[in-house]
C-alpha cells in the first residue's frame, strides 16, 4: 500500500473517532487551544486546522454551547457540551463500546492467524 | 510580526462566505494568539520565522476555510443520477430537433453539401445544448437548495420485488443507441416527406431527388419509421431489453433490410434537374453509387437483427 493511500485510510478511520473524542473532552468548558492540549495529553494528536473547524461545526449543530470570555487580557471562545450533545455523547459511547468489542474480537482473530 | 497573523486570518476570511467571515476570523485569531502565547512561554520572544512555522502548521488558508465551511456541490448528490438522466434526455431531444431542422435546410439548399450539413448540425446542437445545460443545471441547483432545508425520504418505500430482472450486462439499453436510432428515423422521415413541409421555392431548388416511384414506395413504408420511433421511446422508458422487445427489434430491423434492398433495385431511383445542372452529374453513375450505398446501409440493421437473435437465446 502506498503512503498516500495509507494516509487517506488513516484519516478516514480517525474522522469519526475524533468527533467522539472532542465531545467527550468537552464535558468541561474549553477554548480551542486548551482542548487541543488536553487531547494531546491524552494521546490524540489533532492539528489545529482540523480541530477548530470541527468544534465550530459541532456548535452549529447545537451539540455544544459557546460563550466568549475575557481571560488573561485576551478574548477566548469557550465551548461545552449542550444537553443535546450530552445525549448524543452517551449514545455514541454505547455504540463505540459495542463496535470496539466486536472489532477487538475480529482483530484478535487476525492476529492469531498471523502468528 | 503580528502582521503575519493578520494576513493569514484575512486570507482565510477571503475564502469564507460573507456572513461567516467576521465570526470565524475572530475565533481563528484568538486560537492562533493562544498558540503563540504558549510558544512564547516555552522559548521566549518569537521571531517571524517561528510565527510562520505555527501558521504553516495550521494549514493553507484555503484548506482551513474549507474545513470551517465545507463547500456545497451545485447539485445535491441525491439528485445527481436524475440530473444526469434529464440532461441526457434533453440534450438528446435537442440533437434530434437540430437534425430535423438542419435536414430541412439541407434539402432546400442548393449549395449545402454533406460536410456543411454535419457542421450545421454540430454548430446548432452546441448552441442549443449550452442553453439547455444552463437551464437544467439552474433548475436542479434550485431543487438542491430546497432539499437542503427538507429531509428527502423518497427512497424509503422501495421494494426489492420491483427491481427489473436483468441477468445479462447487455440488457441495459444505452441512451446513445436510442438517440442515434431516433435521429436516424426522424432524418429518414424528413427525407421522405420533405416536399410536404417545404415551400415551392425550396422544392424547386433541389437539384437531385428520388424518382416519383421510389418516393411513393418510401411513403408507403414510412409507418415503419414511425414504428421505430415508438419502439425507441419505449426503450427509453424501459431501458432494459426484454424478450418481447428483442423480438420486436428483430422484426423491425429485418423489415428495414427488406425495404432498403427493395429501394436499391428500384429503376429509376433518382431524377436529376438537367436544366439547372446541365452536364454536372452522370445519372447512371449516381444511381450505381446510391445502390451500393443502400446495400452497405442494409448491413447495419441486418447486423442488429443477427445480434438480437443471439441475445434472444440468452434471455
Amino acid at each position: 500500500m502506498t503512503t498516500s493511500s495509507l494516509e487517506k485510510m488513516r484519516l478516514e478511520l480517525r474522522r469519526g473517532v475524533l468527533v467522539l473524542a472532542v465531545l467527550a473532552s468537552l464535558t468541561q468548558p474549553h477554548y480551542g487551544y486548551s482542548l487541543r492540549k488536553q487531547l494531546l495529553a491524552r494521546g490524540i494528536d489533532i492539528d489545529e486546522g482540523t480541530l477548530y473547524p470541527l468544534i465550530r461545526r459541532l456548535a452549529e449543530q447545537d451539540l455544544l454551547d459557546s460563550e466568549w470570555q475575557q481571560a488573561e487580557g485576551r478574548e477566548r471562545r469557550y465551548y461545552q457540551l449542550s444537553d443535546k450533545g450530552t445525549e448524543l455523547l452517551m449514545q455514541l459511547t454505547d455504540e463505540w463500546q459495542v463496535l470496539n468489542a466486536a472489532l477487538g474480537h475480529i482483530l484478535g482473530g487476525v492476529a492469531e492467524e498471523a502468528t | 510580526m503580528m502582521d503575519l497573523v493578520a494576513r493569514y486570518v484575512a486570507a482565510v476570511q477571503r475564502e469564507l462566505p460573507e456572513s461567516k467571515r467576521e465570526e470565524i476570523g475572530r475565533e481563528l485569531r484568538a486560537n492562533i494568539m493562544d498558540q503563540l502565547d504558549a510558544l512564547t512561554d516555552q522559548q521566549g520572544a518569537l521571531s517571524e520565522a517561528d510565527i510562520g512555522e505555527v501558521l504553516k502548521r495550521m494549514g493553507h488558508p484555503g484548506r482551513v476555510a474549507r474545513q470551517f465551511v465545507p463547500p456545497q456541490p451545485l447539485i445535491a448528490i441525491h439528485y445527481m443520477p436524475v440530473y444526469q438522466h434529464t440532461l441526457f434526455l434533453v440534450l438528446g431531444l435537442l440533437f434530434l430537433l437540430q437534425v430535423v431542422q438542419t435536414a430541412l435546410a439541407w434539402m432546400s439548399s442548393s449549395d449545402m453539401g454533406i460536410i456543411a450539413y454535419l457542421f450545421a448540425v454540430a454548430r446548432g446542437f452546441i448552441e442549443d445544448s449550452l442553453f439547455g445545460f444552463a437551464v437544467i443545471t439552474l433548475i436542479f441547483y434550485l431543487m438542491s437548495r430546497q432539499m437542503h432545508e427538507q429531509n428527502d425520504d423518497s427512497d424509503a418505500n422501495w421494494q426489492p420485488q420491483q427491481l427489473p430482472d436483468a441477468s445479462q450486462g447487455w440488457q441495459v439499453i444505452s441512451r446513445q443507441d436510442i438517440f442515434s436510432d431516433l435521429a436516424t428515423y426522424l432524418f429518414l422521415l424528413v427525407v421522405i416527406w420533405y416536399p410536404a413541409v417545404m415551400t415551392v421555392d425550396q422544392t424547386d431548388s433541389v437539384r437531385i431527388a428520388l424518382s416519383d416511384h421510389a418516393h411513393q414506395f418510401l411513403r408507403w413504408v414510412s409507418p415503419l419509421m414511425v414504428l421505430g420511433i415508438v419502439a425507441s421511446v419505449w426503450q427509453l422508458r424501459r431501458r432494459l431489453w426484454s424478450r418481447r422487445m428483442l423480438l420486436g427489434n428483430i422484426v423491425l430491423n429485418l423489415s428495414f433490410v427488406i425495404v432498403i434492398l427493395m429501394l436499391a433495385v428500384f429503376t429509376p431511383l433518382l431524377i436529376l434537374d438537367q436544366v439547372q445542372s446541365p452536364g454536372v452529374y452522370d445519372l447512371a453513375l449516381l444511381e450505381h453509387s446510391a445502390q451500393v450505398t443502400l446495400i452497405i446501409i442494409a448491413l447495419f440493421p441486418l447486423w442488429e437483427a443477427g445480434r438480437d437473435l443471439l441475445r434472444l437465446r440468452q434471455v
